[in-house]
């Protein structure tokens, strides 16, 4: 019965969820802040049914809603959804990447409810410890903001590329550029959401570039992606590291060894690894921009093996077979 | 060729530029991603020692002897083991301790040493200029006190002018955060190396010591490893498996009685999986378990073996339910002359056994209810094999005398004078035995790992010099400054902190 009414709210929050992209799309063509504004409410909409569902399947369970693959891959979707509502929307003010958020929780869902659905039931007796619901939590809030991460990374990556496409252009054409220089510039205001003021005002010595790109292409200019992107990878990689630290301490209890190389540990390792790795990227002359973009981006197609291939493909003690 | 450097020179010559390399972060760099895709090939490729490893890295052979003969030699079945990704850590950690002792170096420095005064404070990235009314005195002794206030580290005034800074957390969190790695290195090292572990199967109702003979050879021990076995005594009074309505199992746990080696009680302890029971230093894990049913032998009225045999379960085909199988035991009798083996098929759920055979579909058998054992009895020289498999025996040398079925509580002959009896089924439980003295090392440098990387990222050092001129009546203040990182929430911050300096009520 709860089973149920979970799998219907589930559909619901798809349903809400497809209807903010459509209105994410719609605002990022005509800019208008009454469409912007009424995709943030249909896609919190989408979020509270998402999250009904999700309690809904816990009680039904008799456990923790995170289990199995098709409950990671709910509770995951919806942590990206809210995370990008709270921080990205509410703090700084920026809607115009809600349709690539969103679509990808969608997408996400959308898999999970067709390749992993199970029914809900209880756990083998390995599953059933506390250190592995801090586990569990702690890595599906820190892949929530590595997701989000890796989207900035990738938006970020098209949209260096367009403005730097736009600046050579400019460059070629000095005369074009004197009149549109003439124009004032609105600060940002032609990507940020129009009716909250942006955290990030362009500060003076803003490169040329990004200013030439803000006035062009739908996206937030790529200064302010490469930013979202650090602030997120810099929120989750503590929480990813105490994760592997929980992981470690529950492998430990449950199985006598804290670290074996099984190829869950392994891709967690990876991902942690890249991660680190654009952290220092960010920091180092020359690896900035771009190739630090490339890690992200590497790290996020980590992430997600980490999340289905080894399960899907390759299988170790993680698929908890038995004791 | 007269003004080549001599050897000595070029070799420290060479070796300042090793140094430089790993020392330069692009070095750190490629060397995680190279760490990394180590790692990969580590998922991908069969790891020998596995479970399940063996079995595809034969397929491998025997299938594409041409890639596994190259995975063989490039160390690919045993890559965390490979000399190749002990280098690739190993250089990480040499450019890890290159980076952190100039860095540690810079901040012990940093630390001892005051702020810096400047006398030009306009040439700063951010700068405000205030006129106050009042003395210049006065506005730095309150300038003083309010970048106290807001944890500064203050120097002055001193030639109307006060240095202030902020932010080092964030650069002793760094360096806390990577010198920990090497604290994880020693507690690995100095865990495994005098440490070990090994399984330790016991029937119930029988008592284990945590000796070398304990482990039948099971055991790994580390390099360090001077035998100091505990001594530990298990005696196991009871395992017992809960089952859930679908037959899946729900909690597994061995109810065990543990003693010092001279016997003195320690006390019970329930062992289940997630609580693993701790006495002597060493740490009991559930890992298995299993039917051992007592099978008693007799020649001429006079017990030859008498004692609980460890049966185990043939693996299953794919699509078959390994529960529905029978499970597998040998016992092997060379004290009798000529040599007997028998070979026993356990049906623990004779009821269920019984019901598959009518009903064609075959049930699992979990539960202990009119078990029966089928037999082959087998006469002859014994196989001359080291170490005996539990569930498989050579019989080319010998030749079967006999075979039936036993329930139990029955005695059956197995050959004149010969008699078998299978008094009661019994379960065995397998428990995993380690001791690692380097985990507390290790869980101080997974806290340090963590507590310094929160300021490691979110703190950032920044630097504040306050100037009070005469000017006129008043005083003008002026405020420079700058972060080095998180600039644009600095911002925000020198705007306040000016308002403050200022006495400007938010
Ligand atoms: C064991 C592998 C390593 C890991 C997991 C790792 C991880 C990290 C992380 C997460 C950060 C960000 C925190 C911060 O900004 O302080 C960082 C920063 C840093 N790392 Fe590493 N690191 C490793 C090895 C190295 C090595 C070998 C070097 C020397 C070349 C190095 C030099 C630095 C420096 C200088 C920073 C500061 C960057 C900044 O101020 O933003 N790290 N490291």
């Amino acid at each position: 019965m709860t089973a149920d009414l979970s799998r219907w709210t589930f559909w619901v929050a798809i349903a809400a969820y497809v209807a903010a992209i459509g209105l994410y799309v719609a605002f990022l063509r005509s800019r208008a802040p009454r469409t912007g504004r009424l995709a943030s409410v249909v896609a919190w909409g989408g979020a509270g049914a998402h999250l009904a569902s999700i309690v809904l399947r816990g009680v039904s369970a008799g456990r923790g809603p995170w289990g199995n693959m098709f409950e990671y891959s709910s509770l995951l979707s919806l942590l990206i959804v809210v995370a990008y509502l709270v921080f990205v929307e509410v703090r700084m003010g920026i809607r115009t990447i809600g349709a690539f958020v969103v679509g990808f929780a969608v997408l996400t869902m959308g898999l999970a409810s067709m390749a992993l659905y199970t029914y809900p039931a209880p756990l083998p007796p390995a599953l059933n410890s506390y250190w592995r619901e801090i586990h569990v939590i702690s890595i599906i809030t820190a892949s929530s903001l590595l997701t989000l991460g890796g989207i900035f990374s990738i938006l970020y990556l098209f949209k260096e590329r367009k403005e730097r496409r736009l600046a050579q252009a400019e460059r070629a054409d000095a005369a074009e550029l004197a009149a549109r220089d003439a124009a004032p510039i609105l600060g940002g205001s032609g990507d940020l959401d129009a009716t909250d003021p942006p955290d990030y005002a362009p500060g003076a010595d803003e490169p040329a570039v990004a200013v030439a790109g803000r006035r062009k292409g739908l996206l937030p200019a790529s200064e302010t992606l490469d930013r979202l992107a650090y602030r997120t990878i810099a929120i989750a990689f503590p929480i990813w590291t105490w994760a592997v630290i929980a992981g470690a301490i529950w492998a430990e209890r449950a199985w006598g060894r804290y670290w074996g190389w099984d190829p869950k540990e392994t891709w967690a390792f990876i991902t942690w690894v890249l991660f680190a790795g654009y952290l220092h990227a960010r920091a180092t002359a020359g690896w900035k921009g771009r190739r630090a973009a490339y890690l992200g981006v590497a790290g996020f197609v980590s992430l997600l093996i980490t999340y289905y291939a080894v399960n899907l493909f390759i299988v170790g003690l993680h698929s908890y077979a038995g004791v | 060729m007269a003004d080549r450097p001599r050897a000595p020179v070029r070799l420290r010559a060479s070796l300042a530029l090793a140094w430089r390399t790993l020392r330069s972060m692009r070095t750190a760099l490629i060397l995680l991603l190279v760490l990394a895709l180590a790692a990969v090939a580590g998922s991908l490729v069969p790891q020998a020692g596995f479970p399940g490893a063996a079995a595809e890295i034969e397929r491998l052979h025997r299938d594409h002897p041409f890639r596994a003969d190259l995975f063989q030699r490039l160390g690919l079945f045993d890559v965390y083991g490979s000399w190749w990704f002990t280098l690739i850590y190993t250089l990480l950690l040499i450019s890890l301790a290159a980076c952190l002792f100039p860095r540690t170096r810079a901040l012990l420095r940093n630390v001892l040493a005051r702020p810096v005064l400047v006398r030009e404070v306009d040439g700063f990235r951010h700068y405000a200029e205030r006129p106050l009314t009042g003395e210049p005195d006065a506005a730095l002794s309150r300038a003083r006190r309010v970048l106290r206030r807001r944890r500064f580290r203050v120097r002055g005034p001193e030639d109307a002018t006060i240095a202030a800074e902020k932010g080092l957390l964030r650069e002793i969190g760094s360096l806390a955060f990577h010198w920990s790695f090497f604290l994880l290195l020693i507690g690995v090292i100095y865990g495994r190396g005098t440490g070990f572990t090994g399984t330790a199967v016991i029937a119930e109702g029988e008592t284990w010591a945590e000796v070398h003979a304990g482990y039948d050879g099971s055991a790994r021990e580390g390099r360090f490893f001077n035998e100091d076995h505990s001594g530990l005594l298990v005696h196991v009074r009871d395992f017992e498996v809960r089952y859930r309505d679908d037959l899946s199992p729900e909690e597994f746990t061995t109810r065990a009685d543990l003693a010092h080696p001279d016997g003195t009680s320690i006390g019970p302890v329930d062992i289940r999986v997630n609580h693993p029971a701790n006495a002597l230093g060493v740490k009991l894990y559930q890992a298995g378990y299993g039917w051992a049913p007592v099978v008693r032998v007799e020649r001429d009225g006079e017990p030859i073996a008498d004692a609980p045999l460890i049966t185990v379960q043939p693996p299953a085909a794919e699509d078959e339910d390994p529960r529905t199988l029978p499970w597998r035991g040998i016992l092997r009798l060379p004290s009798l002359r000529p040599q007997m083996a028998i070979v026993f098929e356990l049906y623990p759920d004779g009821l269920a056994a019984l019901a598959s055979l009518q009903g064609g579909e075959p049930l699992p058998m979990v539960e202990n209810r009119n078990p029966f054992l089928t037999f082959d009895a087998y006469r002859g020289d014994l196989p001359e094999t080291a170490a005996f498999a539990l569930d498989s025996l050579d019989t080319s040398g010998m030749e079967k005398v006999s075979s039936g079925l036993v329930g139990e509580g029955r005695t059956e002959e197995l050959a004149p004078g010969v008699t078998l009896a299978f008094p009661e089924l019994r379960e065995y439980t397998v428990l995993q035995v380690s001791r690692d003295r380097g985990l507390g090392i290790m869980l101080a440098a997974g806290i340090l790992i963590l507590l310094g990387l929160l300021p490691a990222l979110y703190d950032s050092r920044r630097r504040l010099w306050v100037r009070a001129e005469r000017s006129g009546e008043g005083t003008m203040l002026k405020v420079g400054g700058f972060a080095l990182q998180r600039r644009d929430q600095f911002e925000e911050e020198f705007a306040r902190v000016v308002d403050d300096l200022a006495g400007v009520d938010r």
